[in-house]
């Protein structure tokens, strides 16, 4: 089973490794990543500050578009191209194909985030500035969030053409960012029925703030990767919970898929 | 069941729920048929008949509404079955971003089969659908043609050397010379001591090549079995060409009429016998006779959902 999934995975990866669209994203990420040299300039000495803002932002947007765009087409484009009525029949279970093709979108997200990480740590040494764990655990961060966005786009895209997919899952993450913000707005609701109804089905939604900390309050202090950032105990608690929401989005795409007529 | 059936289809149904409306198309009705070892079956229908729908419900590609299928006496889908046979789609798609060695690799892997395994594999097909040139293996596959990415479905369905090889169309857009080629493979493939199931609506393939057929009109089986059993041995008429004064002249005789009564007639005439034919059911007055038979004309009502929608 796991060379199934591995073969699937290393298929997907490659066929990211050669889009060309992808490069393009990837050379705007790394251009906006080194724009940091030049604002550093600009600002009082706080060049350092600059470009990590501006380092972490890039990563966290460039991981998200790559994401919800690959995400989404990723199994839609084996049915649009009926490339799964070759597989399918080979001696592989469905669970199989959607668990190789997230095993794929995972490992192409890990490698242009490792390589974006790679411009930003090289430009912070070009500056002199100290390479700071707060940095390390700020990417890591990000990536748990880019693999939950990948699994809420896999999960509507085994259902949903690409452009609902996307739209869908753009709003998941856009939702999913501001969760703090509209549970707040929810506990100011005067009916009740309706508060615990909202308050209930936001629970449904991924908590995708735990994962972009820097710069708002947590547990009465102020996170920033700049002074006081999170933990390590942190980060795990938050991957623990990442990596528990998007196995229940394949899940829930594997049973969509299962029962999927190939026409 | 007996031990040497391959693929057995009882009662076999689809219909599908298609638009706003979930409107009902019923694609396939009640087939039944048998597929036997070491036989060439030809699935044989016009366009819309079913016949894809209906390898597709073999393949675990789409669920059955009612009725049950085997592979190896194993229900479908199966992952015991799969491993011993090979599907070739009708009008294959692939990764385009790979080449043909890649593709292979690929399918070889999903077999768990090891890397020199797969490497020697991949050159023999190549090889034998004619891919085996150095530009054709390494090329990707969206500069193949019709009939390379054809040829190269031929070799993925082989590469885990199956027992039982279905083929959708396996013949469809190729030329002349390419599907005397693939005809040959099938025949090849017998010969090997595998079972070839395969669909066309291309008369002369089955007629050349099949052991057995099943005619497939509107998503019913129509009829079933050895072709000579098929076709019925009666005459249909006596085919004759006299030649007078330079000018040739043919004369369909009716079953019942005397034949030698009529050449002495057209010979005390004066008239020469050029040819005598008599002519019995063929494949293709078989065919014209199930559809006009069958319930074609119902129009969407035996449509796939794609054609359907399209």
């Amino acid at each position: 089973m796991i060379g199934r999934i591995v073969a699937i995975s290393l298929n997907t990866f490659r066929e990211a490794i050669r889009n060309k669209v992808l490069y393009s994203l990837l050379f705007f990420a790394v251009l906006l990543i080194a724009s940091a040299l030049a604002l550093g300039q600009m600002s009082l000495h706080e060049e350092a500050r600059v470009t990590v803002d501006l380092g972490l932002g890039g990563i966290a947007l460039f991981g998200v578009l790559i994401a919800i765009f690959v995400g989404v087409n990723l199994v839609y484009k084996e049915l649009d191209k009926k490339t799964v009525f070759s597989l399918i029949p080979k001696p592989i279970h469905r669970f199989e194909f959607i668990l190789g093709k997230f095993g794929g979108m995972v490992l192409t997200l890990a490698v242009q985030i490792a390589i974006m990480s790679a411009v930003l740590f090289a430009i912070l040494r070009l500056q002199g500035s100290p390479i700071g764990g707060a940095v390390v655990r700020a990417i890591v961060l990000i990536f748990v969030e880019v693999v939950v966005v990948t699994a809420i786009a896999v999960l509507f895209s085994s259902f949903s053409s690409p452009f609902l997919s996307g739209a869908f899952t753009l709003g998941m993450f856009v939702v999913g960012r501001s969760l703090p913000e509209l549970r707040e707005l929810i506990t100011k609701l005067h009916e009740v029925a309706l508060r615990d109804v909202l308050w209930a089905s936001t629970r449904l939604l991924p908590d995708l703030h735990i994962f972009y900390v820097s710069g708002s309050m947590l547990n009465g202090q102020y996170a920033t990767v700049h002074r006081v950032y999170v933990d390590w105990s942190y980060v795990a608690t938050a991957s623990i919970y990442g990596l528990g929401y998007a196995a229940c989005a394949l899940v829930v795409a594997i049973l969509l898929f299962s029962r999927r007529d190939f026409v | 069941m007996t031990h040497d059936v391959i693929v057995s289809a009882e009662k076999l149904e689809k219909v599908f729920a298609l638009g706003f409306l979930r409107k009902k198309v019923r694609a396939v009705r009640e087939v039944s048929f048998e597929v036997r070892r070491g036989e060439i079956f030809g699935f044989l229908g016009p366009n819309g008949a079913g016949k894809t729908t209906t390898l597709k419900m073999l393949m675990g590609l789409i669920f059955p509404t009612a009725g049950t299928a085997r592979i190896f006496g194993e229900p479908v889908p199966s992952i015991a079955a799969k491993r011993r046979l090979g599907f070739l789609p009708e009008n294959p798609y692939f990764y385009d971003y790979l080449s043909g060695e890649e593709l292979l690799d690929l399918m070889g892997r999903l077999f768990g089969l090891g890397r020199a395994e797969r490497k020697r594999r991949a050159g023999l097909l190549l090889e034998r659908v004619g891919l085996g040139r150095a530009g054709a293996r390494s090329m990707p596959l969206r500069k193949y043609s019709k009939g390379m990415l054809q040829r190269l479905g031929i070799a993925q369905a082989l590469i885990n050397d199956p027992e039982l090889v279905i083929l959708d169309e396996p013949m469809s857009g190729l030329d002349p010379i390419g599907r005397k080629e693939i005809r040959d493979l099938i025949r090849e493939l017998k010969d090997e001591g595998k079972t070839v199931l395969f669909s066309t609506h291309i008369l002369s393939d089955v007629e050349l090549i099949c052991d057995r057929v099943a005619i497939v009109v509107g998503g019913r089986l129509r009829d079933s079995g050895p072709l000579d059993q098929l076709l019925s041995p009666r005459l249909l008429h006596t085919e004759v060409v006299l030649e007078a004064g330079g000018q040739k002249e043919a004369v369909r005789l009716a079953p019942e009429l005397d034949v030698d009564e009529a050449l002495r007639q057209a010979l005390a005439a004066g008239k020469k016998v050029v040819a005598v034919t008599p002519r019995r059911e063929s494949l293709e007055d078989l065919f014209v006779r199930e559809v006009e038979s069958g319930d074609v004309g119902a129009g969407a009502e035996h449509q796939t959902p794609r054609e359907a929608a399209s």
